[in-house]
């Protein structure tokens, strides 16, 4: 792919959503606003980190703050080109590219916005390869990027800038700006060089979304007829492998905010009532599959509930009592296995006293 | 007593009930212009039972008209759109995801104003006086006088909405304006697009109430009358002829309703089962487990909660495989006396089995004598497991669940259920939707965001009930009966603690 037109928005939001693991937002206004922003100034183009200029300078762009507030407090279409324009002016530099934080949910559009509105290119790669829920989770931070320089601003234009030692400190700092500015803001954050963006992105993610939205398009229908057509894409990636792990309605789904996240679990029986029921353990992603005292499959590898007639993915806010869905389990990318990575994103990172077991070695 | 009216796509069927009885019971084809089909039903059950006109003290009627006028891109009129919310939504502008044919239906102007609130009651901005000038002038002047107005967290505060409303009002003393806040819930775009198609129906809904109750007048019937709307529960006729766009899905609505009544079950599966397909519902506390997915009426995005109903491709026109092993979902649907092997046609169809199987006696039987015994077997269990497999999934977790049968199909399950407790096939399962409209009570519901932190819970539950109230008394229920059916309570991720939507829905008895 060498760009992103208005013909795959479609496929790259609903891709999007698989790869968020229920978390991440519904991006269906993020994608209203990347249409905008491509009907006005033409087609992205989709640059690979290899093609990169080692001397590049890059900065990922996306938003942060509750999903539920830009329901009512409306994105703007320029916000994210003027979000770039401040930081230009802020570090005293032209950006030549802009990357995605996570690919997983609305923040995988927002950088398509920012690149039609600057007329420079998409990274085609992100920093999560799904949804995860704080900041010093990306890989970007992870490899050792700085969060800041940052800059952020909100919907009326008002702007703050940022300069901490780590991303933890910078993702307090940042979720305080949040909640004062109505609850939404949109931020630059973790600059660097083409160099440094080649050791920490998660690549082909963007491209591979859309890919990953146009076979679960095609193959719309039950889940047990999606479970090829996804095999054969995720072997092919960076991903790996793609396992059916359950089919049956959700009994029981409880989740309460904690520390600002929605965290909790959902019960799935099967749907003739027999057999131990799964149980997905909640942090705004789903992050552990439990059948009985067996483990099926925990974060950083990827667990997503699909609707069981449909095919199509649902995040943890929609998930209700009552849904019919399928349990899909996918392998994460290698970036998210080393020890550095482990380190932040293992299942105690999360509160679940075990340890990482690759989805294949279960 | 009570008249029940329902008019579907296909058929205008009308009920006389004396208290949870019957007395009278019709199904008429729907005709073009809607209101003959009306007429002829209702002369129809008034001829059966012979009861004195004075005797009806009520009529309910559920209509799928205002549904079918968004789908078809009909009798829509040219409004004025008004989003307060700037400087959020720059670029966003209303209607910005609808189908152009839509848009081009409604010709909207639209004017986007600086205002509107956060969901802690910060302003975005203050109103702009001037813009507003403007915007009313130029209304004005261009002769529009229906007007939707919806601004940025409106259910939690309508200040914004009912200030412009009052200064188009003064301009414009015939105006009819939709406030989008009256729908209640949270989404801006939805909910604008809630009040954009109710604005747009207003003229319509004029001439369909005004219809309907020149009917009822020339038959002598001088009593109240009252609309169905979505979730089962009434609107008086003024109601109607200012929120039309309520009566979206009072059809699926008003038939799992009517099972319940028929049977008196709280909790139970219902199948409707129709000439092509068999539509699966749940109802618990005696009204429609709804579905939780955004629902789209023409193409449009809106907000409205719809039953949850599962749809499967088996109904009495069925096609069956020759070897019995697969039926549906293709129908022959209302071809079916023409086409079906008993009425003389060509295609083997579920009906034809069950004629062959000696469960019924339709159409001319002779032309299945030579089906064999072995196909009609395996057809029949064919059906069976279709329905059994997906009760299964309807069902909420593995209790047992008794199961209601209900129309016209429902002859087709000659066997038990397995997926059933207790199967159940009351009389006059065939008009249980007019019977749903017959039964149905006032509602009224109301949403915000709120901070428990900064607001007690009991203290914001009671805020939305009394709001929710407020709404059900207008639509016409009696306030010392009405009572909160459902309390839904959702924490928002990544805001402060304590940050919920709270939704309520009260129910109550119509107003003598």
């Amino acid at each position: 792919m060498k760009q992103i037109d208005l013909t795959h928005l479609d496929d790259l939001a609903l891709g999007s959503v698989f790869l968020a693991t229920g978390g991440g937002g519904d991006p269906h206004v993020p994608q209203l606003i990347a249409e905008q922003a491509i009907k006005t100034h033409g087609a992205v183009s989709l640059i690979t980190p290899d093609a990169l200029d080692d001397e590049a300078f890059v900065v990922p762009i996306g938003n942060v703050g509750a999903p539920t507030v830009s329901l009512e407090l409306l994105p703007s279409v320029d916000e994210a080109a003027r979000t770039i324009d401040a930081f230009e002016a802020h570090v005293g530099r032209k950006v030549d590219a802009v990357a995605s934080f996570e690919i997983g949910g609305g923040n995988s559009l927002i950088p398509l916005v920012a690149a039609a509105g600057k007329g420079i290119p998409v990274i085609d790669g992100d920093g999560m390869g799904r949804a995860l829920p704080e900041a010093q989770m990306m890989s970007y931070a992870i490899a050792g990027v700085k969060p800041t320089p940052a800059l952020a601003l909100d919907y009326a234009g008002n702007q703050a800038t940022f300069h901490t030692d780590t991303t933890e400190v910078y993702e307090r700092h940042i979720r305080s700006f949040a909640m004062a500015a109505g609850g939404m803001i949109t931020t630059a954050e973790h600059a660097m060089t083409g160099a440094e963006l080649k050791r920490s992105v998660i690549p082909g993610t963007l491209s591979f979304s859309v890919k990953l939205g146009r076979t679960l398009r095609e193959n719309r229908g039950q889940a047990g007829t999606l479970l090829n057509p996804l095999q054969a894409i995720f072997n092919s990636s960076i991903y790996g492998q793609c396992k059916l792990v359950f089919q049956g309605k959700v009994v029981d789904k409880a989740t309460r905010i904690v520390g600002g996240y929605d965290v909790g679990e959902a019960i799935i029986q099967h749907f003739n009532g027999a057999g131990d029921p799964l149980k997905i353990s909640i942090k705004n992603e789903y992050l552990l599959a439990t059948l009985g005292s067996k483990i099926i499959a925990s974060v950083p590898d990827l667990i997503v509930i699909v609707d069981y007639e449909t095919g199509a993915p649902i995040n943890a806010e929609r998930l209700r009592f009552g849904h019919r869905v399928a349990v899909f389990a996918v392998g994460c990318p290698d970036f998210y296995r080393t020890p550095e990575a482990l380190k932040v994103v293992a299942p105690r990172c999360f509160g679940f006293d075990i340890d990482y077991v690759p989805l294949e070695e279960l | 007593m009570r008249i029940g009216i329902d008019v579907g796509g296909t058929h205008t069927d009308a009920v006389i009930l004396e208290g949870d009885t019957v007395i009278a019971a019709t199904k008429a084809l729907t005709s073009a212009d809607v209101i003959s089909g009306v007429t002829a039903a209702l002369d129809e059950v008034l001829k059966q039972s012979a009861v004195a006109l004075t005797s009806i003290k009520t009529i309910m009627i559920g209509t799928t008209q205002f549904t079918n006028a968004i789908v078809e891109r009909r009798e829509l009129s040219k409004i004025a759109i008004i989003r307060i919310g700037l400087p959020s939504g720059r670029g966003m502008p209303p209607m910005v995801d609808w189908p152009q044919d839509m848009v081009d239906a409604i010709g909207a102007e639209i004017y986007m104003l600086h205002g509107g609130y956060l969901y802690n009651g910060w302003p975005i901005t203050d109103i702009r006086e001037d813009e507003v000038k403007a915007a009313v002038s130029d209304i004005q002047q261009k002769g529009i006088k229906n007007i939707a107005i919806a601004s940025a967290f409106s259910p939690m505060n309508s200040a914004p909405e009912t200030q412009v409303a009052e200064k188009i009002r003064a301009a414009i003393p015939d105006a009819r304006i939709t406030l989008s806040h009256s729908f209640g819930r949270l989404g801006l775009m939805e909910r604008e697009n809630a009040a954009i198609m109710n604005t747009t129906l207003l003229p319509f809904a004029d001439n369909v109430v005004s219809a309907f109750l020149g009917a009822l007048t020339k038959r002598g019937l001088t009593c109240p009358a009252y609309i169905s709307q979505n979730d089962g529960t009434l609107m008086n006729a003024d109601f109607v002829r200012a929120y039309p766009a309520l009566t979206f899905a009072s059809g699926p609505t008003n038939s799992l309703r009517g099972a319940h009544k028929l049977t008196g079950l709280e909790t139970a599966i219902v199948v409707d089962i129709g000439g092509t397909t068999s539509d699966i519902g749940v109802i618990q506390n005696g009204f429609p487990r709804e579905s939780n997915v955004i629902v789209n009426i023409g193409g449009i995005r809106t907000n409205f909660r719809m039953p949850d109903i599962l749809a499967i491709g088996l109904g009495g026109g069925s096609l069956v495989s020759g070897d019995g092993t697969s039926i549906g979902p293709q129908s022959v649907g209302h071809k079916l006396v023409t086409e079906g092997l008993v009425f003389g046609g060509q295609t083997l169809t579920t009906t034809d089995i069950l004629v062959a199987s000696g469960h019924a006696d339709i159409g001319d039987k002779s032309r299945v004598a030579q089906l064999k015994s072995d196909v009609v077997t395996q057809a029949t269990a064919t059906m069976h497991a279709m329905l059994n497999d997906n009760i299964e999934m309807m069902k909420p977790g593995g209790k047992d669940m008794p199961v209601i049968l209900v129309g016209g199909g429902a002859v087709l399950v000659t066997e038990g259920l397995k997926a059933a407790s207790t199967l159940h096939r009351p009389e006059n399962a065939g008009v249980a939707n007019a019977i749903g409209a017959a039964i149905a009570q006032i509602g009224g519901e109301s949403e915000r965001m709120l901070s428990y932190r900064q607001t007690p819970r009991d203290e914001a539950i009671a805020s939305v009930t009394r709001a929710a109230t407020q709404r059900a008394v207008n639509a016409g229920a009696d306030i010392k009966t009405i009572r909160a059916v459902d309390i839904e309570e959702t924490p928002v991720p990544y805001m402060d603690e304590g940050a919920t939507r709270v939704r309520v829905k009260v129910i109550g008895e119509l107003a003598q």
